[in-house]
Parts: C-alpha cells; sequence; structure tokens
C-alpha cells in the first residue's frame, strides 16, 4: 500500500495554507510536527478528501482518492481535531452509529465497538451519556471511531490533547501496535508524542515540509549545537534573553540551562547529545514553537 | 435500514426534540382538546358570558344532554325540524342564554334563508332567531337552492366564477342528498371547523423539531467525522430525509390521533352521515361530516409532509441552526404578515404553501384554473403542499451532498 502526495496545495484567497507538499507513504507512522497555523490540519483534511486541494492529489496505490469516493473512506479512519459527538448518546450508542455509517456489518460491529471500549479503557462508562465525560475520555471515544472500520490508513489530528499523561503512554502503545501494515499519519504539536512512536516525521512551517526523516535523522541535524550550560539562578534570565534555551532545571542554588546555538555559548558549555525537541525548537525558535 | 433506525432514535431522543412533541401535545390535546371540550367550549356557561373560564367544567355531560335533545327533531332535517328547533329556542331564550342552547348554530344558518323575515324596524337589535314567526319558516330547500342560484350568479358576475365553474358546481351540488340527515352538530362543527384545522399549529413545532436536522452536524461539529465515513454524507442525507419523514408521520400521528381520540371519546360518531351542509348551507360538496373529516385529516397529513420537507431543504441550506429554523418559520407566517400588502394573485397562491391554506375551503365554492382547466379549490389545497415539500427534497439532498468538499 501506498498514499502519495503530490504537490498538494491548499490556497485560501492569499493566503497559502499548505504549499506543494508531497511524500510518499507506505505502512508505518508518520509524526506530523508544526506549531499551531502550521498547516497540519489542511493537509489531514486534504488527506481525507474532506477539503477540496487547490492543486495536486493525493493517490492511493495511483489512484486519485478524490474519485474513489466510497472506497477510499472504506479504508479510512480519521479523528478531526475539533472532533464532534451526539451529547446524547452513551459512548457505545455513537461507536455503534458511526459502525452504521462506516457500512460495518451489525454483528462484527457489535463486536468490534466492545473490543474497542475495552481496549480504550471505556467500557466501565459504555452506556454514560458523553456529555459527561472528561475531555480525555471524549478523545478516546474519538480514537475508537477511527478505529472502528480496522482501517487501513488512519489519520488523527491531534490524538493526545486533553489526555493525562497515562492515557497518552497507552494510545501511544495503542498505535505502535496497530500500525504494522497500516498507514497511521498523527499530527501533533507535542514533540514526545512523535518521538516515542514515529516512524518518520514531517516538520511543517507555514505550509511546507521544512524537515524530514526519522527521530535520530532529525535530532542529528542539530548535533554539535546542543549544549548545557550550569549557571547561577540570577543569571539564568540573562541567558534566556540571550540565546534559545530548550530546557531549564534548579539543581540546587544553580540552574542547568540546556542551550541551542551553532557556537560553544561559553567555555563552562558541555555538548550533548541531541533530541527531537532540540531540532524542532532550533529551527522554528523557543517562540515560534 | 440500520443506519435509518439508528437515526431515527436519535432523532426522538433529542431533548428539543422532546421538548417540543410534549408542548405540542400539551397545547393540542390538553389545553385545546381536552379543556376545550370539557370546560370552555362545551361546559355550561358561567356568570360572565365573555370569560370562557367562568364556565363550569362539564362538557362531557353537556354533550350527552345536547345530543339527547336534539334526537328530539327526528333523523332528517325538515321544515318541521327548523320550526320546532326555533320554537324550543325561543321559549327557552328568557332562562338561558343563547351558547348554552344545544344547536343554535344550525338554527342561525338556517334562518339565513329567511332573511326577507328580518324585522328591519326593531329598536333593539335582535337576531331572527329571537322573534320570527315559525309558521313563515317553510320551503327550506327550495330556498336553499335559490340562496346557491343567487350565490352562484353574484360570483359570476362579479367574473369570480366562469359559465363552466358555475356548472360544475351546480354538478357537484346536484349529488347532495335531500332531506339531510339530522343529528346534533355543534360536536361536527367544533371538529371540522375548529379542532382539525388547528393541526397546522403543528408548523413550529416541527420546524423546531426538524430544523436542526442538517445544520445541525455543523453545530455539534460533527460534519467532518461524517463525512470520512463510508456511506458518506449523500447517504446519510437520504437516511436523515427518511427519518425526518418518518419523525412528521409519527409526530402527526400522535397529535391527530390524539385529537380523534378526544373526539370519540367526548362526541361518539352520532351524525356521522350527516351533509356538511348541515354545517354551512351553501356549500356544495356532496359530502358528509366523515368524508369531511377526512379529507381533513389528509389536508393536515400532506402539509405536515409538505412543511417538513420545507424545514428539512432549509436545514441543508444554511449551516446554522437559528437562521434554518427563522426561515422554516418564515414560509409559514411571513405570507400572513404581508397578505394584505401583496396582489390578489399572490394571496391565492400563498394558500398552497404547506400549513398555511385551509381545510375549511371544503365549505367554499372557489375555484382555481390550470391550463383552462377549472379545479375545486380544496383539491389544490390539499395536492400542491405536499408536492412543495416532495420538491424541495432532492434539492436538500443536492445542497448537504455539496458542502461535501468544502
Amino acid at each position: 500500500m501506498e498514499l502519495s502526495i503530490d504537490r498538494l496545495t491548499k490556497h485560501y484567497g492569499h493566503k497559502i495554507a499548505v504549499d506543494r507538499v508531497s511524500a510518499t507513504l507506505t505502512p508505518g507512522v508518520y509524526g506530523l510536527l508544526g506549531a499551531n497555523g502550521a498547516g497540519k490540519t489542511t493537509l489531514m483534511r486534504m488527506l481525507c478528501s474532506i477539503l477540496e486541494p487547490t492543486s495536486g492529489e493525493v493517490r492511493l496505490n495511483g489512484k486519485d482518492v478524490a474519485g474513489m469516493g466510497a472506497a477510499y473512506r472504506d479504508v479510512l479512519g480519521y479523528l478531526p481535531q475539533d472532533f464532534g459527538y451526539y451529547p446524547t448518546y452513551t459512548a457505545a450508542e455513537f461507536l455503534s452509529y458511526i459502525a452504521a455509517l462506516k457500512g460495518i456489518p451489525r454483528d462484527w460491529a457489535g463486536k468490534r465497538v466492545k473490543d474497542l471500549l475495552d481496549t480504550l479503557d471505556l467500557t466501565p462508562v459504555a452506556d454514560k451519556k458523553i456529555r459527561t465525560f472528561s475531555g480525555g475520555m471524549k478523545q478516546r471515544v474519538g480514537v475508537a471511531q477511527a478505529l472502528l472500520n480496522d482501517p487501513q490508513i488512519l489519520i488523527l489530528d491531534e490524538p493526545t490533547s486533553g489526555l493525562d499523561p497515562k492515557e497518552r503512554v497507552r494510545l501511544r502503545n495503542l498505535l505502535s501496535e496497530y500500525a504494522g501494515d497500516k498507514i497511521v499519519i498523527l499530527s501533533t504539536h507535542i514533540v514526545s508524542d512523535v518521538e516515542a512512536i514515529a516512524d518518520q516525521v514531517f516538520v511543517m512551517n507555514a505550509g511546507q515540509f521544512i524537515m524530514r526523516g526519522t527521530v535520530p535523522e532529525l535530532a542529528q541535524k542539530v548535533a554539535g549545537k546542543v549544549w548545557e550550560l550550569t549557571v547561577p539562578r540570577e543569571k539564568a534570565r540573562l541567558w534566556q534573553e540571550q540565546v534559545t534555551v530548550a530546557n531549564y532545571r534548579h539543581e540546587g542554588e544553580q540552574v542547568v540551562l540546556r542551550i541551542l546555538s551553532d557556537d560553544r555559548p561559553s567555555a563552562e558549555a558541555v555538548a550533548c547529545e541531541p533530541i527531537l525537541d532540540d531540532a524542532y525548537l532550533y529551527y522554528f525558535g523557543a517562540k515560534e514553537a | 435500514m440500520e443506519l435509518f433506525a439508528l437515526e431515527h432514535k436519535r432523532l426522538w431522543r433529542t431533548p428539543r426534540v422532546l421538548i417540543c412533541v410534549a408542548l405540542c401535545f400539551f397545547y393540542l390535546i390538553i389545553y385545546t382538546g381536552v379543556i376545550s371540550f370539557q370546560w370552555t367550549y362545551f361546559g355550561s356557561q358561567g356568570d360572565d358570558p365573555t370569560n370562557l373560564y367562568s364556565n363550569t367544567p362539564n362538557g362531557y355531560s353537556m354533550i350527552r344532554t345536547y345530543k339527547a335533545r336534539a334526537d328530539q327533531y327526528g333523523e332528517y332535517w325538515t321544515d318541521e325540524t327548523l320550526q320546532n328547533l326555533v320554537k324550543d329556542f325561543q321559549t327557552m331564550i328568557p332562562h338561558t342564554s343563547l351558547s348554552s342552547m344545544y344547536d343554535w348554530t344550525v338554527g342561525l344558518n338556517a334562518l339565513k334563508l329567511y332573511e326577507e323575515l328580518t324585522d328591519n324596524e326593531q329598536q333593539q337589535y335582535q337576531p331572527l332567531i329571537h322573534y320570527v314567526d315559525t309558521e313563515d319558516l317553510t320551503d327550506f330547500y327550495t330556498r336553499r337552492q335559490d340562496y346557491l342560484e343567487h350565490n352562484l350568479k353574484v360570483n359570476q358576475q362579479n367574473m369570480l366564477l366562469t359559465d363552466e365553474d358555475v356548472e360544475m358546481l351546480r354538478e357537484m351540488d346536484s349529488h347532495v342528498k335531500t332531506p339531510w340527515r339530522y343529528e346534533w352538530t355543534r360536536g361536527w362543527e367544533k371538529t371540522l371547523t375548529g379542532t382539525l384545522p388547528m393541526l397546522s399549529r403543528m408548523a413550529p413545532y416541527l420546524a423546531i423539531a426538524l430544523g436542526f436536522l442538517f445544520s445541525g452536524e455543523w453545530h455539534n461539529s460533527t460534519a467532518p467525522l461524517l463525512h470520512t465515513t463510508k456511506y458518506g454524507w449523500k447517504k446519510l442525507a437520504r437516511v436523515k430525509v427518511l427519518s425526518g419523514f418518518a419523525f412528521a408521520v409519527e409526530f402527526y400521528a400522535l397529535i391527530a390521533g390524539g385529537t380523534v381520540l378526544l373526539q370519540l371519546i367526548y362526541l361518539g360518531t352520532d351524525g356521522w352521515d350527516m351533509p356538511i351542509q348541515m354545517l354551512k348551507i351553501i356549500a356544495v360538496a356532496p359530502w358528509n361530516m366523515l368524508q369531511a373529516e377526512l379529507y381533513e385529516l389528509a389536508f393536515a397529513f400532506l402539509g405536515v409532509i409538505g412543511y417538513t420537507g420545507i424545514v428539512m431543504l432549509m436545514s441543508a441550506l444554511v449551516k446554522n441552526n437559528v437562521l434554518s429554523l427563522v426561515l422554516s418559520l418564515a414560509f409559514v407566517y411571513v405570507p400572513d404578515l404581508f397578505a394584505r400588502y401583496i396582489p390578489m394573485w399572490a394571496q391565492d397562491a400563498m394558500q398552497f404553501i404547506p400549513m398555511v391554506g385551509y381545510p375549511t375551503d371544503i365549505f367554499r365554492m372557489n375555484i382555481f384554473h390550470i391550463f383552462g382547466k377549472g379545479i375545486w379549490l380544496p383539491w389544490m389545497t390539499i395536492t400542491i403542499p405536499v408536492l412543495i415539500g416532495v420538491v424541495c427534497i432532492p434539492f436538500a439532498i443536492r445542497s448537504w451532498a455539496r458542502r461535501e468538499r468544502a
């Protein structure tokens, strides 16, 4: 299976939301990383065929998905960023409804709904109305509906938003396990989510992929540019104003700063092994990120 | 089928829909039904005749009293029936009020044929029924025929009816068999000119219940999710339309069924075979009360279906729930607001909007001309609204499906 994105572009009047983006995706987990407004959601909506591109196309195994209609939607699972639900439905009813919309046979749908409720730890609240759920629980219902038809292409827009750390880890594990021979694309601005599970990461800015590669490859792009410097607490703020500080950690009366800089910022600074966070911050700058 | 069942269930479980159905039930069945039958309309009149709520809530037993009294006049409406009825009225009037009389409307209606007996010299106006010499009340059916001919001629002279129209109406009237069957009429009058026409008041409740059918998906932010499902918007639109109609039919069945049930409980079925001329002597339709009731029920049903189509179209056209509701309500209420400012032909056309026309047109002689062919108005007012609704459906589905790709 191959999902190709060919010079995909979306204009809103004079504003360019996505600008000639191209990629070829084969089974695996893909992380789409970018600040708010980078174009991630627009790209995902075009991948789902919800939004018509201004130009370019998305092809599944060589076929333009715009012309595939139901055949494409049959292999697609999507969690929108602003996941909507019917407040008066219970989790089980909502999933059954979406299962019917996805054309899943009734007997299989019942079993699938039960399994997913179990997998996403929603069984105890399966018969409670969704409007009574916490943000994290609603998000899990959203993930469950995306997985209902066992999609070959799973697109999740900000799936970890609203989840507590335990739920995030559980979801990451679930997606890793699920991927196998499927294409999973998840967008986020939380670097650690991508770092943990993505086989490939696309970093987006101003509607374009500005970086792509595996997590170590991207991290290596800032090799030799990550430093740790221990300074007295009163000088920490001064350093923050002068350089990009990726992390700020107290150690007694001292503060350990993780600094991103092309040159060694101080004779006392020690070079560090870079991580994806560093690369992301280096290219976006602390403020933009 | 399963999707339809789920969509339909979802619609019925929406709090807004349940509140609408409950309010409509209260208004049309409890307030204008039970309360009216038992208290304000048939209850014996209280001290203040201008205040219906001063009546005694004894409608059920009063109806039985009225019926028993009316039975004294025999099975058929003859000169003698009219004379006896007016005679009894004149005997009773010093002791009771007009509206407490058992069948005063039929008497007043019939006396329209005897206008020349009106005393124009009387110092204080009193209706003819109070003082007419009952011996003069003769030749009822001949007079009725003359009255009808006179009206036909006046309408013809005023260019409201053509020669063909007049012939058509005469032909209809020729099937009205005389002498007319007679039973107590006020119950049927209440049913055919009161409770059944009130079914058109379901319109705002339908608009609130179904106005959000499509636009609500934007409100719930479920639109992108629905689009990526296998069946997509087009199939969902069909399912929504089907569940919208199913809801409308069930809602109608509940309200109309409740209305008919109340009628059966309070009024029974007596007099079902009376001609509708007992309620309006100049009516030409050769129908009995039951036929008229079936027409009015069908009129309301087809109006509900037609209006449901309009509401669903409005809901599919706009993304905003409030706008959808306002547009749907505008169809019913704006024509009324502007009726007096628009040309006559436009006023005539407005009665074909679902839930706007009146089922009581069966008592009228209006003829509509389409491609030179005259059609009796009630046939138009029953068919055109439902056609309007049906025509709206493909546009609703198309409009909704068009939004599939933004």
